[in-house]
């Protein structure tokens, strides 16, 4: 049978951009919420 | 924690990429391609570690309304979605070259299938419902329901003729497999479950601030 490296690395690919992508999620979720409590700046 | 965890998945997704392509040989009958298996057997069963710690999370929920529980809850179903969506997308990428397509309507890829549905309708009924402790209700008792399916997707591939093949490590007597690609799938799970672990507590943390942030 060929060894269809294609189909290996796309499962693979796929997976990394499925995880990073969560990964990314999660630290821009959190950026979010970091930015929501920051402290406002009073009025003069 | 969350750091170490982190550090400790980056390490052991590093071996099983090692395992996976140096170590473990070519597989006889399906060539390179087999080599798919050390990323879709271990994500099915990091899922299936999820669910169960999300069913843990709801049924502690339902029983104590502890918020806690429900954010683990929470944070294991989604993790554990996402892991499911990896082993159900990599198995068709598998299944192209080895079965001649891409999806087939078996018991063992509906039963996943609908699983996989469940828990997505799970996260959309979070998000649908504003009341957060009606949600946090109906979602455990939906994840419970959800969870009762998965001895039905393990068991369908002996309850039913399936092109899918029975479990090769997750059954009774030993494995015929060689020593070298059960080793490359079991550190391949311990990475998988090391991120999976990862992501929870990160996620769990994350909904803590969130709920804490609109309080």
């Amino acid at each position: 049978m060929p060894d269809n490296w294609t189909f290996v690395a796309a499962a693979y690919g796929l997976a990394a951009v499925v995880f990073g992508g969560y990964w990314r999620w999660l630290a821009r979720k959190e950026r979010d919420l970091a930015a929501l409590r920051l402290p406002r700046p009073s009025r003069p | 924690m969350s750091t170490a965890l982190g550090w400790l998945a980056a390490v052991g997704l590093a071996a099983g990429l090692v395992m996976g392509f140096g170590v473990a040989p070519r597989e006889v009958t399906q060539g390179n391609v087999q080599r798919i298996m050390y990323l879709h057997v271990p994500a099915v069963w990091v899922a299936y570690l999820a669910f169960a710690v999300g069913v843990a999370g709801s049924i502690a929920y339902l029983a104590g309304r502890r918020p806690g529980a429900d954010r683990l809850a929470h944070a294991a179903c989604e993790v554990g979605t996402v892991f499911l969506g990896v082993n159900i997308a990599t198995g068709a990428i598998w299944g192209k070259p080895t079965w001649g397509t891409w999806w087939t309507w078996d018991a063992r890829l509906t039963s996943v299938a609908v699983v996989f549905v469940m828990f997505v309708a799970y996260l959309l009924l979070r998000q649908a419902i504003e009341d957060r402790e009606r949600a946090a209700r109906y979602a455990a008792v939906l994840s419970i329901v959800a969870a009762l399916n998965i001895p039905l997707v393990h068991f369908s591939v002996y309850w039913w003729r399936t092109l899918h093949q029975p479990p090769s490590l997750l059954k009774p007597g030993s494995s015929t497999m060689p020593p070298e690609i059960v080793a490359a799938l079991l550190v391949n799970f311990a990475a998988l479950a090391l991120l999976g672990a990862y992501f929870v507590t990160r996620r769990a943390r994350l909904l803590a601030a969130e709920e804490e942030a609109l309080a």
